[in-house]
């Protein structure tokens, strides 16, 4: 284990690296080390030692912080300045039954984003600056310390989710937004999947800017104790905002779904626990006594989202909920190829990625979408450009790559 | 924008205002946005700003127009509506018109091109000739069908047709030179361009104007020797003759100014006010004293929307129950720039007004342009009348002989304006709306 | 004019076969190669560079632009992307040996879906177009460029275009859901879809903003958004920039995130308000347009808030807007601004850094030094949530030394907002204009590294030649 407490240290370490033609596993505390494939490397790059925020001006929205600096660790630098991480990144630690505590640099290289992503964005969409180190052993820097920019091609969106295969980040530059006064989220009862994703494209589609749009069918209700008291499936809709604008909205969006039921209402205390869960998609934290089971992450049109549910019920015995309105489906079913092959012919035209499973399966099996043939030498190409002997990352998204 | 003319180019005062008319133009595209031509065709070519390079390329070069250029330039319907958008208050207007001119000397047109130009030419402005024509053309309408399928000259010919009615109004009183004196005490004397197809192919029109400005109080004079007003010639880029006729008009009333007096010179074609309300740049080389009667006239000159917001009109009938589709012809909306008062009329009129999308496109007609470019002006038709359709108006409003005959001959009548007003202050229903159950 | 690489001479050797070639790929109006007819694509909306093309082709179809790329790949011919020609930095600037490649027929509306809130566009359909189609239903697509009237969907996505309205909504690259491209090769791939987040590399991400250097682009599903309840703008107006920019610090600080919170100095307020009659303070320095959304109540208490805040400045003068028109009006002074200074100059060069907003004073009094000293006027436009700002420096064109110090003037004010911690352009993309400047903003490594990306995409750099990366000769493909 290499863990270079600057970026001229990563240069060093990928540098030798490069020389000796010998592959690195990138990491930062390791936390989602159970994500996609194994990576098959002699040694292992750290990033854990870049710690350090040097950057925070509250007025311009804008933070920079070493890549191994804990997401914790940040989120309370800004909650200090009634700022907040605009995506709602998830802590997996639990989901994947580690024990470490996840990096900025972590969230960022796996894009993870969480429920408020289908209003305000993804982490990607406030990756405002990276440095990174790339296969060769040199500094790159993309974007900068301003909202706005659009000065060359955007590594840090390719960089963004490229899970440390192009370059390893070493410094991130976040947006950062004022933190809502206040929370609230209606809560239907007793829907089917269909109806839910009806009433929260409705829910979506008022301009009320609802933050959060999420439906857990009792069983996985019953294990979020925010939500275990309403005793049924729920279908949330979550308002932010200063708190006279959370209170008329929620009354107003209360209105607009009267067909789909009397809508209870949660307050702040429980709307922040409620949401905590479904983010950190508490439902399938690892439960060591349990036998395997794989957790697919599936993102769809969100209007098909029960549908894709409904096919996979003829498969296997499911365990699900949806986030995003729909569009986002946590899936839960046995560690085998063939389950793993019906999640992915239900996604269809989406996307989806085999978030935890027994390394057998995950080195078994594509963890992502493969690409078509013209995209997949695209890809390639781009691979070699940033890591030319392959040395990053090794079969971390796709095998042999 | 950058141009190249050299002094002695510049010495010639109508390539110095074309100069400075390019150089006011920053090259920043809005205007092809709301430009009928490029959203139908897509090519920066038929958009202002490419006719605006290529007129600036031609002007420059000193070359007579190349077809490569007249096609483009003709394919402008002289909306206007790009000098709406533009931001930097490029007068596009004036620089077509001089482009046209440039062309009309510079380049000879296929002989079947130059023929129906000299046609329309002759025939549009002089009304007792128009009503012959198109009685002829009525008698020659069942032969459309032998013409041949393809190529400009059936097409046009084919247009020429089908716009021509199907009945010729006989001529009406209005078109004797005469006063119509005010009813009650008279608070104003206006003269009324009665025109010259317009009175043909309508005469209501004219008709009811001078019903409601006389029942208003208001003497209304159609000046002797007053006539066409020359926009028909000027777009063609025929410049003497369009010269002619609009030294003609400004004779005719300045006679009227400096005898009886005037308070006003109304127009209700919007197509021609926008001319005659550019007289004075028109004559802006003239000798001083015609100048400055140009330049009277035009200061002097309101759309009949203007006059008639102007003075104050009210209804004296209950509210018919309509609804209107109103159509903002471009020469109101693009060229004068009117574009509420028509509205506010119609509705205190008591009609229920619609505004149909795409208000900002032109329905085709522009002039003789339905006749020249036939195969774009039907789809600006179609497109239009999609989007008027879709307000489920009862009927049309315009203030715009030309955009009367175009849109005319759909599921809905077309009425001008000022029927609708003088009907809901007393005159007799337009004779669309009659039959219409109103 | 801007240095070009030399045309490939074996390419204007077989111009004619070439030109016939592209005829039998599209309709007979869609070709274009007569020097007259020609003439008017050799710019776009920086008209200040030129460079007639060997051709325009209009394809109206994915398979037509296919059809080309892999011939033009076949025939070595290089290829400029076009939409409506609306770039301020060139980015569309032909070269004599290249195809300009024009989307403006690709102008349909494919497919709109209101329950999962995208909508399927051809690249040419303009910004507006997009939400006209949609706000019978009360929706609305996000980002709003100034040219929003014209430019094509297309365009923004290949310059990741901004807009007043992205403090609040994202740039393009926040609303975009997929994409149909075409490869250098000729190859239809489709990105992304109706769906969030691809597994994967963010191929979205990379060819949002990548100046048609990676791919050409035919479709887009972008999301829409709901309108909001309702939107009122404020103007508040200061008697010094200074001032003017420690309130917008203020706001920001306080919590406030409006939905636009735009600056506009003297220069620029006189400019606007002579074409838009908005009621702009002509007695100010400065002026912030600050927009809040929501219901009434709920743009009452924001604009109570602001007020507070704005009070605290000593404005020279406050006015909330009071109705819808009056709103419109106010932004029309605002998104014809570029234009508006055309009636006070007969030339401008617009520059797009972007700033550390907490620079803005310091900033603007250099650029006002510089301003001074070259003798060229400069108004400022700013929007001023998110630092990026738009100084027009006016020249005269017909004055070639006047052009060489516009363009000198814009170069210094760029290295300044690098200097303070910004970036050469915010909005507008480095295009042809800012391209040599990119050495001020990135080391040599990071320009090979990008080299190679656009390398891995099209290895024989056939796509929007001489754009974005300064001129040197090309790496091998990797």
């Amino acid at each position: 284990m290499i863990t270079p407490s600057d970026t001229d240290g990563v240069i060093d370490a990928i540098r030798a690296a490069h020389q000796a033609a010998t592959p690195l596993a990138i990491c930062g505390n390791a936390s989602k080390s159970g994500l996609l494939r194994p990576v098959r490397a002699e040694r292992t790059l750290s990033t854990s030692a870049l710690t350090g925020i040097s950057l925070y001006s509250p007025q311009e929205l804008i933070l920079t912080a070493g890549a191994g600096t804990t997401v914790a660790d940040v989120a309370e630098a800004v909650a200090a300045k009634g700022q907040h991480l605009i995506a709602e990144p998830p802590d997996l630690s639990a989901f994947y039954g580690s024990t470490a505590t996840p990096t900025l640099g972590g969230m960022v290289a796996a894009n993870l984003s969480g429920p408020r992503r289908v209003m305000w964005g993804a982490t990607r969409d406030h990756v405002m600056g990276v440095v990174a180190v790339n296969g060769l052993g040199e500094r790159i820097h993309s974007g900068g310390r301003v909202l706005k920019n659009v000065t060359g091609l955007d590594l840090c969106k390719l960089l963004t989710g490229s899970h440390g295969t192009l370059a390893v980040l070493t410094e991130i530059t976040l947006k950062v937004l004022p933190a809502p006064e206040r929370r609230g989220t209606l809560v239907l009862k007793g829907l089917d999947p269909t109806r839910a994703v009806a009433a929260l494209a409705q829910a979506l589609g008022s301009p009320y800017a609802v933050s959060g749009a999420a439906y857990l069918p009792a069983a996985m209700a019953a294990r979020i104790p925010a939500l275990a008291w309403l005793d049924d499936s729920v279908t949330l809709a979550r308002i932010e905002d200063f708190a006279p604008a959370v209170a008329y909205r929620t009354e107003r969006l209360r209105a607009e779904l009267a067909n789909f039921g009397a809508a209870e209402l949660l307050d702040d205390a429980a709307s922040l626990a409620a949401w905590a869960a479904i983010r950190d998609v508490t439902p399938f934290a690892a439960d060591p006594a349990a036998a395997p089971a794989a957790v697919w992450r599936v993102s769809v049109r969100p209007s098909t989202g029960p549908s894709v549910i409904a096919a996979l019920a003829h498969a296997f015995d499911t365990q699900w909920f949806m986030d995003w309105g729909g569009g986002l489906l946590w899936i839960a079913g046995p560690a085998t190829q063939a389950a793993h092959h019906a999640v992915t012919a239900a996604a269809g035209p989406g996307a989806w990625t085999l978030m935890r499973a027994p390394e057998t399966l995950r080195a078994a099996v594509p963890v992502i979408p493969p690409e078509a043939a013209a995209l997949a030498r695209i890809a390639r190409n781009v691979k070699a450009a940033f890591d030319p002997k392959g040395i990053l990352n090794p079969g971390r998204m796709v095998a042999g790559f | 924008m950058q141009t190249h003319f050299t002094e002695a180019q510049l010495r010639d005062p109508d390539t110095s205002v074309a100069n400075q008319i390019l150089r006011t133009c920053v090259h920043c595209g809005m205007c092809t946005a709301t430009c009928p031509t490029f959203v139908l065709l897509g090519d920066e070519l038929d958009s202002p700003r490419g006719r605006i390079y290529l007129i600036k390329d031609m002007l420059e070069t000193g070359r007579p127009a190349s077809e490569e250029v007249v096609r483009h330039v003709d394919r402008c319907l002289s909306c206007l509506a790009c000098m709406t958008t533009c931001p930097s208050g490029v007068n596009y207007m004036h620089l077509v018109d001089h482009a046209r001119t440039y062309i009309e000397a510079t380049y000879r047109r296929p002989v079947h091109d130059r023929a129906l130009r000299a046609v329309l030419a002759a025939v549009l402005p002089r009304p007792a000739l128009m009503r012959l024509t198109l009685k002829g053309a009525k008698l020659a309408r069942p032969f459309a069908r032998l013409l041949p399928r393809k190529g400009m000259f059936a097409l046009r010919l084919r247009a020429l047709l089908k716009l021509a009615p199907a009945t010729v109004p006989p001529a009406s009183p209005t078109e004797i030179p005469a006063s119509h004196p005010a009813l009650g005490t008279r608070r104003a004397r206006v003269a009324l361009l009665a025109g010259c197809a317009q009175q043909v192919l309508d005469p209501a029109i004219n008709e009811a104007t001078i019903r409601l400005l006389t029942r208003m109080g208001v003497e209304v004079v159609v000046a002797e020797g007053a006539g066409c007003c020359g926009a028909v010639t000027h777009h063609m880029g025929k410049h003497d003759p369009a010269m002619a006729s609009a030294a003609a008009n400004i004779a005719a009333w300045t006679r009227e100014l400096e005898g009886p007096g005037l308070d006003a010179i109304i127009v209700n074609t919007s197509g021609c006010g926008t001319t005659v309300k550019d007289y004075g740049f028109m004559f802006r080389t003239a000798e001083p004293g015609l100048r400055a009667q140009a330049e009277r006239v035009s200061a002097l000159t309101l759309d009949i929307s203007e006059y008639l917001t102007k003075i104050g009109y009210a209804p004296t009938r209950p509210a018919p129950g309509l609804t209107i589709a109103y159509h903002a012809a471009c020469s109101l909306q693009h060229g004068q720039k009117v574009t509420a008062a028509p509205k506010t009329l119609l509705r205190t009129a008591g009609f229920t007004v619609k505004e149909p999308a795409e208000g900002h496109l032109c329905c085709g007609s522009a002039g003789t342009y339905n006749l020249m470019q036939p195969e774009i002006a039907t789809r600006l038709r179609t497109r239009k009348l999609e989007n008027i359709r879709a307000t489920g108006a009862d009927l049309i409003a315009a203030g715009n002989i030309g955009c009367m005959t175009q849109l005319a001959g759909d599921t809905m009548p077309v009425v001008h304006t000022i029927e609708l007003l003088d009907w809901m202050a007393g005159g007799p229903a337009p004779e669309g709306i009659a039959t219409h159950g109103a | 004019m801007i240095a070009q690489p030399a045309p490939k001479r074996d390419v204007m050797a077989r111009r004619d076969i070439i030109v016939a070639g592209l005829g039998r790929l599209v309709p007979e109006t869609g070709l274009i190669a007569d020097p007259i007819r020609l003439k008017p694509y050799e710019t776009d909306g920086l008209s200040a560079y030129r460079q007639t093309p060997m051709a325009v082709i209009l394809p109206e179809t994915t398979e037509q632009v296919a059809a080309i790329m892999a011939f033009c790949h076949r025939e070595g011919v290089r290829v400029v992307p076009r939409g409506a020609g609306t770039s301020l930095s060139g980015g569309a600037l032909p070269m004599e040996d290249s195809v300009v490649l024009g989307l403006m027929r690709m102008n349909r509306i494919l497919e709109i879906d209101y329950a999962d809130r995208c909508a399927v566009v051809q690249a040419g359909v303009t910004n507006i177009g997009i939400t006209q189609a949609v706000q019978a239903e009360g929706f609305f697509y996000a980002p709003d460029p100034s040219s929003q009237l014209a430019c094509m969907i297309g365009g923004n996505v290949n310059m990741n275009s901004g807009g007043a309205h992205c403090l609040r909504y994202g740039v393009t690259a926040n609303n975009l859901l997929g994409l149909r491209i075409v490869t250098v090769e000729g190859d239809i791939i489709d990105i992304g879809g109706a769906h969030l987040d691809a597994a994967g590399y963010d191929w979205l991400g990379l060819l949002t903003g990548s100046e048609g250097q990676l791919a050409v682009v035919t479709e887009v599903t972008v999301r829409i958004l709901r309108s909001p309840e309702g939107a009122r703008a404020m103007l508040a107006a200061f008697s010094a920039n200074e001032i003017a920019g420690a309130c917008v610090d203020a706001i920001i600080g306080s919590g406030i995130i409006p939905v636009a919170l735009e600056f506009m100095d003297r220069p620029a307020i006189h400019a606007c308000e002579a074409f838009a009659h908005a009621g702009y303070p002509l007695d100010a320095e400065a002026m912030l347009i600050i927009e809040v959304e929501g219901s009434v109540a709920e743009q009452d208490y924001m604009l109570d808030r602001i007020r507070d805040i704005c009070n605290r400045f000593d404005p020279v003068s406050l006015r909330v807007s009071q109705s819808a028109e009056e709103s419109l009006a106010i932004w029309k002074g605002r998104k014809g601004a570029f234009g508006a200074v055309g009636r006070i100059s007969p030339d401008y060069l617009c520059m797009d850094g972007t700033i550390p907003t907490s620079r803005l004073a310091e900033v603007l009094g250099r650029i006002g030094a510089m301003s001074a000293a070259c003798g060229l006027q400069v108004a400022n436009i700013f929007h001023a949530g998110d630092g990026n700002l738009h100084p027009l420096i006016m020249f005269d064109a017909n004055d070639p030394t006047s052009f060489h110090k516009a363009e000198t003037f814009g170069a210094d004010i760029l290295r300044l907002c690098v200097e303070v911690g910004g970036c050469l352009t915010g909005e507008h993309g480095v295009g042809v204009e800012k391209r040599d400047l990119m050495g001020v903003q990135f080391t040599d490594i990071e320009l090979d590294q990008q080299r190679r990306v656009k390398s891995a995409f099209d290895p024989g750099w056939l796509l929007n030649p001489s754009k974005v990366f300064p001129l040197k000769p090309e790496p091998a493909a990797a």
